[in-house]
C-alpha cells in the first residue's frame, strides 16, 4: 500500500554528480564549452542525467579514490541547482556545473577581489601586490587568486599574513597542486580558508601536461564570476591574466589595472581594456572608491 | 532543489547511518566565523529565542518563518507534498515553558494548500536547547522524553517526513524515526531539513 518517498523526491546527491562529472569528462572530446552548451540545451537535467547509473557509481568510487591516495578525506561539491551553488557563477559563458572544494564554503558568499598577474613579477610588482592586498584586506574583501608562481602567490601570502581572507581558485584538481613551491600554501588554504576546483580528476589523470596546460585559463574565468572585480597588478602581452581581464568584462565585473602596466611602452593590452571599460589605477582609492560605490547602489 | 545526504556528507551526522534517508536545501556553517550566507542568516533568524518576542527584531524571525515554508514547498514535487503526512520535531521546551518555540510546527502549517501537516511527537518536559548545551542528548534519552499524540494518529499516513530547520548529529531524527516507526510500523520515514549543519573544522 505504502509506496516509497523515493518515488516523489527529486533530489541531487552529491557524490553521484561528482562521478556522472568525471564520466562525462572521461570523453577525450569534452571540454567546458561543450560540456555547458549541453546544460544551456537542457537546463533541467544534472550530470546523473547525462550518463548510465553504472558509470557515475563507478567514476564516483576511483574519483573519491584518486582523492584519498592524494591525501583529501575531507573534500565538498557544489552541484549547479543544488543548494549553496553561487548564482553568480552563471554569469560565466560557460559556467561550471560542478566544483570541487575544501575549507569554508562560506567565504565565497563574502565581498571578494581577484588580485593576479605573471608568474614572473618584478620585485616591485610583488610589492605593490602585498600592499594593495592589505588595503582591500583592511577594507573588509576577502582576496581570491590562482595560486600561481608570483603575482598569485604575493596576493594568497599578503591576505593571510595581514589577517584577512582568502580564496584559491586552482586549475589543478584537488589531488594536485602547481607549482610544488605553493604546495604548503595551498595546504594552509585548504585548511583554514577555501579552496576551489572545477579540473576534473580522473581526466587530468589521463592526459599530460600539454593538455592539462589547458584547465588554467578555464579556471581564471571562473574566478572572475565568482568575484566582483579583478585587478591586474603586472602582465605581460601574451599572459593568460589576460583571459580573466577579458572574461571580467563579459561578465559584467569590474577590471581594474595598475598604472605601472601602462608605463610599461612594449603593451599594448593595457590601453585596449581601459577603453573597454577597465578602471587605471593610480592609487589605493581609485579602486576603493569603486567597489565601495557598489555598496551604496545596492 | 533538494540535496540527499549521502555518503560524503554522512560522517557529518554522527548518529545516522545509511539506512536513513535524509534530504536538506542549504547547509549551515555558522559558529564558524564567517557567517554570509543565505541560508546561515535565514537559520539565525529562524532560531531567534522567543524571549526577542516584541521587539523590533522579532519580525526577522516571522519573516524567516515564512521564507523557511516557502523554500521547503518549493523544494518538494507536488505528489510528495500531497500524498506525505509532515511532521515536526518538536522544540526543546515544553509549550508551557516561556521559551517555549513552535517555529517547525509553524513552518510546517504554512506549508498549507493541502497538506497533511501534524504534531504528532510531543516532548514530554523540557530540554536544554541542543545548540546551546555542552552535552547533547543521544537519540535514547530524546526518545524517552517524546510521547505521540494520540488524538493525531488517524487517519493513518502513507509516508511520513519528519521536518526540522537544522540537521546536526541526528539524535533527534533517530529518536522521532524510532517513535514514529513503532506507530507506523511499515511506512517510509525520511527526514526533511532546512540545512545540514557543516562542522566546525577539516
Amino acid at each position: 500500500m505504502a509506496t516509497a518517498p523515493t518515488a516523489y523526491l527529486r533530489a541531487i546527491s552529491p557524490l553521484t554528480e561528482m562521478g556522472a562529472y568525471e564520466a562525462m569528462w572521461a570523453d577525450d572530446e569534452t571540454t567546458f564549452a561543450s560540456l555547458a552548451a549541453r546544460f544551456r540545451e537542457s537546463p533541467e537535467l544534472l550530470p546523473s542525467d547525462f550518463v548510465t547509473d553504472y558509470a557515475a557509481k563507478y567514476f564516483s568510487e576511483i574519483t573519491r579514490q584518486m582523492l584519498r591516495d592524494a591525501g583529501v578525506n575531507q573534500f565538498g561539491v557544489r552541484v549547479h541547482r543544488a543548494g549553496e551553488y553561487p548564482k553568480k557563477l552563471r554569469d560565466a559563458e560557460d559556467p561550471v556545473e560542478l566544483l570541487y572544494y575544501r575549507g569554508s564554503w562560506d567565504l565565497v558568499e563574502t565581498r571578494s577581489v581577484a588580485v593576479v598577474g605573471t608568474r614572473e613579477p618584478s620585485q616591485l610588482s610583488v610589492e605593490h601586490t602585498s600592499r594593495l592586498v592589505r588595503l582591500l584586506v583592511k577594507d573588509g574583501f576577502t582576496i581570491v587568486s590562482g595560486l600561481a608562481r608570483g603575482i598569485d602567490a604575493a596576493a594568497h601570502k599578503a591576505a593571510v599574513g595581514g589577517g584577512g581572507k582568502t580564496i584559491a581558485v586552482i586549475g589543478t584538481p584537488l589531488t594536485h597542486s602547481y607549482p610544488k613551491e605553493n604546495a604548503q600554501l595551498q595546504e594552509r588554504i585548504a585548511t583554514d580558508f577555501l579552496l576551489v576546483s572545477q579540473v576534473p580528476i580522473y581526466r587530468y589523470s589521463k592526459q599530460d601536461y600539454r593538455r592539462n596546460r589547458g584547465f588554467f585559463p578555464e579556471r581564471n574565468k571562473t574566478m572572475s564570476a565568482l568575484t566582483e572585480a579583478t585587478i591586474i597588478v603586472e602582465a605581460g602581452q601574451t599572459s593568460g591574466t589576460l583571459i580573466q581581464a577579458r572574461a571580467a568584462l563579459r561578465q559584467g565585473r569590474k577590471l581594474f589595472i595598475l598604472d605601472s602596466c601602462f608605463q610599461n611602452p612594449s603593451l599594448s593590452w593595457p590601453r585596449e581594456f581601459e577603453t573597454r571599460g577597465a578602471i587605471r589605477v593610480k592609487e589605493y582609492d581609485d579602486i576603493r572608491r569603486n567597489l565601495l560605490l557598489d555598496v551604496n547602489q545596492t | 532543489m533538494l540535496t540527499k545526504l549521502d555518503e560524503l556528507n554522512l560522517p557529518d551526522h554522527w548518529y545516522l547511518t545509511a539506512d536513513d534517508e535524509c534530504y536538506f536545501i542549504g547547509e549551515y556553517t555558522a559558529g564558524r566565523g564567517f557567517a554570509h550566507s543565505a541560508t546561515n542568516q535565514l537559520i539565525l533568524n529562524l532560531k531567534k529565542s522567543v524571549d526577542r518576542c516584541g521587539l523590533p527584531e522579532w519580525r526577522h524571525k516571522e519573516m524567516a518563518i515564512r521564507r523557511a515554508a516557502v523554500e521547503l514547498r518549493n523544494s518538494l514535487n507536488p505528489q510528495f507534498l500531497t500524498s506525505a503526512t509532515f511532521v515536526p520535531i518538536p522544540p526543546s521546551r515544553v509549550v508551557e515553558d516561556p521559551l517555549y518555540d513552535d517555529r517547525m510546527s509553524q513552518v510546517v502549517r504554512l506549508l498549507d494548500g493541502g497538506v497533511d501537516g501534524r504534531v504528532l511527537v510531543l516532548q514530554l518536559a523540557s530540554m536544554r536547547d541542543a545548540h546551546s548545551a555542552a552535552n547533547r542528548p543521544g537519540p535514547g534519552n530524546l526518545y524517552s522524553n517524546y510521547r505521540i499524540d494520540n488524538t493525531l494518529v488517524d487517519p493513518r499516513p502513507s509516508q511520513v517526513a519528519i521536518v526540522d530547520d537544522v540537521l546536526t548529529t541526528g539524535a533527534h531524527f533517530q529518536a522521532m524515526k524510532r517513535i514514529l516507526l513503532e506507530t507506523y510500523p511499515d511506512i517510509p520515514v525520511v527526514g526533511l531539513f532546512l540545512a545540514r549543519r557543516v562542522p566546525n573544522t577539516e
